[in-house]
């Protein structure tokens, strides 16, 4: 019987996918998925088609919270969105608008978000997440759904979520469909960023239970993934919507 | 059926039929300081502005639709001038570089701390009032059938057409029903193309709106007008809930002595395509001093 001493390192291996609605090419793509290893944030925003610069809004959000410390609560977070506002559109005064693009910009712009930050430091692993809209962070556990953030069910997406709008003016009402959450993860588990499209998606198939979406995740090279989606979407079982996946295992390291 | 998404490569086709008769210069009932025809060179106006925004992307339009205001009295033909004069489905993108003029106003719009303030905007105009000459109703129809028939044999796929016709009184040159049977009997491999019709009035009689049969229509005109009005799709009749117009399962996109919010709601309904939310428009603005 061995009597060295074992301590547990736990690991994070991501994987991610952007794919652009059919007919459509990637510089087009208004999902964003933006990650820091180090400091184990992970963000997906989906920027709304119909809305002015919409990817320029959901990727400042993206990139810039997982930049940040923090930011976790709807309070800081409602202030952290309100400058990141303010900044869009400062950014646009420069632009010389046809009167069809000002009328646009006046609306501001929108965008779904999730963002998760994973703690590693502790004995078990930890997550702490804040989203708002319908990009949504799923737990798995051995192929089986734990928690959906801030959706978990697939017949809850519709087309007219609550979005984070880039016009602070508007986010009296639209903060308190703020949502936050943690939980507490093992060996294997896997956290999933994904945006709407791709999230009912894998909820349906996990609630029809007649496939593993996770493992066609996790064993498809990216070729194969988009080729696959592809055609889920020319069957009508994904929308057709950008694609973002990001897909964070967590796994445990014994060392001596 | 009616379910196709909208893309640039596969665009769908809007076409507003506008009465320009020489009655449409009385006002409406109870409002004598407005022509009809110039509340409807409004409301055309601002459905094109609409069905613009709707396509803007940051500083591009993309090609989603191919739009098309036909008008009916003294002459019947297109009612764009200028660098659109003589087309008569044009893509929304050139609709959209070529208003007539942009007219600056103001809208009142919350200020998110409960008060209110006044922001710019901009109001194109592509279309003036015109109203002059009889109703060529079946004429007015056929040339629609004929424009339908040319873009159908381009985009045979996709949401079918929407056609979104206005008028105050009966038809000149013969019961129309026909003529609008015709357009109602082309289509694309999602369905055949939606006529909708609103008829307006100068009199104070009863509005009738989105009904599902006949029975309480007053004569032979409103009743041919009826046969000739699609079933409102599923997501038409969303956009109808969210307006807060009562319109269910089998009504039909027919309004009979309608009134200048008929007109708007008309406009707002037949075009929520995608079901997005209709752009809402009437709030309090008020012209820009020159």
């Amino acid at each position: 019987m061995s009597s060295a001493k074992q301590s547990a390192v736990w690991d994070l291996q991501t994987r991610q996918l952007l794919l652009p609605k059919i007919g459509h090419d990637i510089s087009e793509c208004e999902d964003v998925i933006a990650l820091d290893t180090q400091s184990c944030r992970f963000a997906v925003a989906d920027g709304a088609t119909e809305a002015f610069d919409a990817r320029n809004w959901a990727e400042r959000l993206a990139r810039h919270w997982v930049e940040r410390q923090s930011t976790l609560t709807s309070e800081e977070f409602r202030s952290w969105v309100a400058t990141e506002g303010r900044e869009l559109h400062e950014s646009w005064n420069s632009l010389s608008l046809s009167w069809y693009s000002e009328e646009k910009a006046r609306n501001g712009s929108f965008a779904a978000f999730v963002g998760v930050e994973i703690d590693l430091e502790t004995g078990s692993p930890s997550w702490k997440a804040i989203a708002l809209g319908d990009a949504c962070l799923l737990h798995c556990r051995r192929g089986a759904l734990l928690k959906g953030l801030p959706l978990s069910e697939s017949e809850s997406f519709n087309n007219g979520p609550v979005l984070l709008a880039s016009d602070s003016s508007l986010h009296e009402s639209i903060m308190q469909a703020v949502v936050t959450d943690a939980g507490v993860c093992e060996n294997g588990d896997v956290l999933l960023l994904m945006s709407d499209a791709i999230a009912a998606w894998y909820l349906q198939r996990l609630e029809k239970n007649d496939l593993d979406p996770d493992e066609i995740l996790r064993t498809k090279c990216d070729d194969e993934l988009s080729q696959f989606l592809d055609a889920e979407r020319l069957a009508g079982r994904i929308r057709n919507d950008d694609v973002a996946i990001l897909r964070i295992e967590i796994t445990e390291r014994r060392i001596n | 059926m009616y379910s196709a998404q909208i893309t640039r490569a596969n665009p769908t086709c809007v076409i507003l039929l506008i009465d320009q008769s020489g009655s449409m210069s009385d006002p409406f009932s109870g409002d004598s300081s407005r022509k009809k025809s110039e509340f409807v060179a409004e409301a055309v106006n601002h459905t094109l502005h609409d069905l613009v925004i709707r396509c803007t992307k940051t500083e591009e339009v993309r090609n989603y639709y191919h739009v098309a205001v036909i008008g009916y009295g003294r002459h019947v033909g297109t009612c764009f001038s200028g660098p659109l004069a003589a087309r008569n489905l044009v893509p929304i993108a050139e609709v959209a570089d070529y208003p007539l003029q942009v007219k600056s106003s103001y809208k009142r719009v919350s200020d998110g701390a409960g008060g209110w303030v006044e922001i710019p905007v901009r109001y194109p105009v592509w279309i003036h009032p015109t109203s002059d000459g009889k109703t060529p109703m079946c004429e007015a129809l056929t040339r629609v059938r004929e424009i339908l028939q040319q873009w159908l044999t381009q985009h045979p796929r996709g949401f079918p057409p929407t056609v979104l016709h206005l008028t105050d009184g009966e038809s000149s040159d013969g019961d129309p029903e026909e003529f609008g049977q015709q357009i109602m009997s082309l289509g694309t491999d999602d369905g055949a193309t939606l006529l909708f019709n609103c008829h307006i009035s100068s009199r104070r009689s009863a509005k009738i709106e989105y009904p599902t049969d006949e029975i309480s229509l007053p004569d032979g005109f409103a009743r041919s007008l009826f046969q000739i009005s699609s079933r409102l799709p599923s997501n038409f009749l969303a956009a109808a809930a969210q307006l807060g117009v009562h319109a269910v399962e089998g009504s039909r996109g027919f309004v009979f002595n309608g009134d200048p919010s008929s007109i708007v709601q008309f406009y707002e309904i037949g075009t929520s395509l995608t079901g997005m939310t209709p752009y809402r428009w009437m709030d309090d603005t008020r012209t820009e001093p020159a």
